[in-house]
């Protein structure tokens, strides 16, 4: 069982995180904070029994059904489902990947005053990006590489295969890179 | 064939590299005071409530053990031995029975009533063959002719 630190700990950690992904999801701060808020009760009410290991995947499960308990609320399930059914990728498309990843490494990695500015620019970018990814892919890709969650936890999560998740993944960080190519970031 | 697996095996390691830098630069974004303030606000929240069913259910998990003591019943979840479980069933099993009883008295008694009916019939003097006549029928309706 969680104690009271073992949770205040855990919700720390990813209360930031909770927050910019359902911003992505709902696209508004205030309705963000309120599922975030939602589902941090949820987790305290039901399943603060449960050991700290099980809390981050039992968290992003809540998190997801609140967010889509939101939309229903609000009624634009239609304009989810678009979303959702959008899984135009860029497989046809082969590009180097490797030119964005050189190409971020140099900029993020680096401290210069000059470097920093390019760095806030490079960080909104993505940003935006990742706001504009399709519904599944961002869930795919935030969960996996943010959260840090293996495939089949990530498909646990979304309640999709593990192939489904490859595929998401797969196809956000193309999308990413083509878009922040677009942008002049690559080697 | 093992030059396009070692591709395909490339291409997933630096797919797996760019997105998991792509995340750390999101993960190095700050959000604004206000916000950062509503979450710490909703995580104390949370956290009371986390406080209050902790609370609750130690003294809702005696109470249950009292009634199930003071009821004899096993009603709780977890194990409960089969003798316990068979014990639970008992009124149902003794209602049954006291129905099928109920039963089988009402039809012996109908039986029973039945039968002292045609035995005092058959040993009547009077043949029972007289009550289909209309003139004994008119006879028992106004009684003897004056």
């Amino acid at each position: 069982m969680a104690t009271d630190k073992e949770l205040s700990d855990f919700l720390k950690s990813i209360e930031k995180r909770a927050f910019k992904r359902t911003v992505y999801a709902v696209r508004s701060d205030d309705a963000a904070l309120d599922i975030v808020q939602d589902a941090m009760i949820r987790l305290a009410e039901k399943y603060a029994d449960r050991p700290p290991a099980e809390l981050p995947l039992v968290f992003q499960r809540i998190l997801s059904n609140a967010t889509m308990d939101w939309f229903r609320r609000e009624k634009v399930r239609g304009a989810v489902m678009q979303n959702l059914s959008d899984f135009e990728g860029s497989d046809g498309e082969e590009f180097d990947l490797l030119e964005t990843l050189h190409a971020l490494e140099d900029t993020m990695g680096t401290e210069s005053a000059s470097d920093a500015v390019s760095r806030a620019q490079i960080l909104q970018i993505i940003d935006q990006q990742v706001a504009e990814l399709p519904a599944r892919q961002r869930e795919a890709f935030l969960l996996r590489y943010w959260e840090e969650f293996d495939v089949s936890e990530t498909a646990a999560v979304m309640g999709c295969s593990e192939g489904s998740v490859k595929t998401h993944c797969s196809r956000a960080v193309h999308a990413l890179a083509k878009a922040l190519k677009a942008k002049g970031i690559s080697t | 064939m093992s030059t396009t697996t070692s591709h395909r095996t490339d291409r997933r390691v630096v797919e797996a590299r760019l997105g998991n830098r792509l995340a750390s630069a999101l993960s190095s974004q700050t959000l604004s005071h206000d916000v950062g303030e509503r979450l710490r606000v909703a995580r104390e929240q949370a956290l009371s409530r986390a406080r209050d069913v902790r609370r609750v259910a130690p003294a809702a998990a005696g109470a249950s053990v009292v009634a199930v003591s003071a009821r004899g019943a096993a009603v709780l979840g977890g194990f409960v031995p089969w003798w316990q479980r068979a014990a639970s069933m008992l009124p149902l099993v003794v209602l049954v029975a006291g129905l099928v009883a109920i039963d089988q008295f009402t039809m012996r008694e109908q039986v029973m009533t039945a039968a002292d009916i045609d035995a005092q019939l058959l040993s009547d003097d009077l043949p029972p063959a007289a009550y289909s006549d209309p003139g004994f029928a008119e006879f028992l309706r106004n009684g003897p002719a004056p």
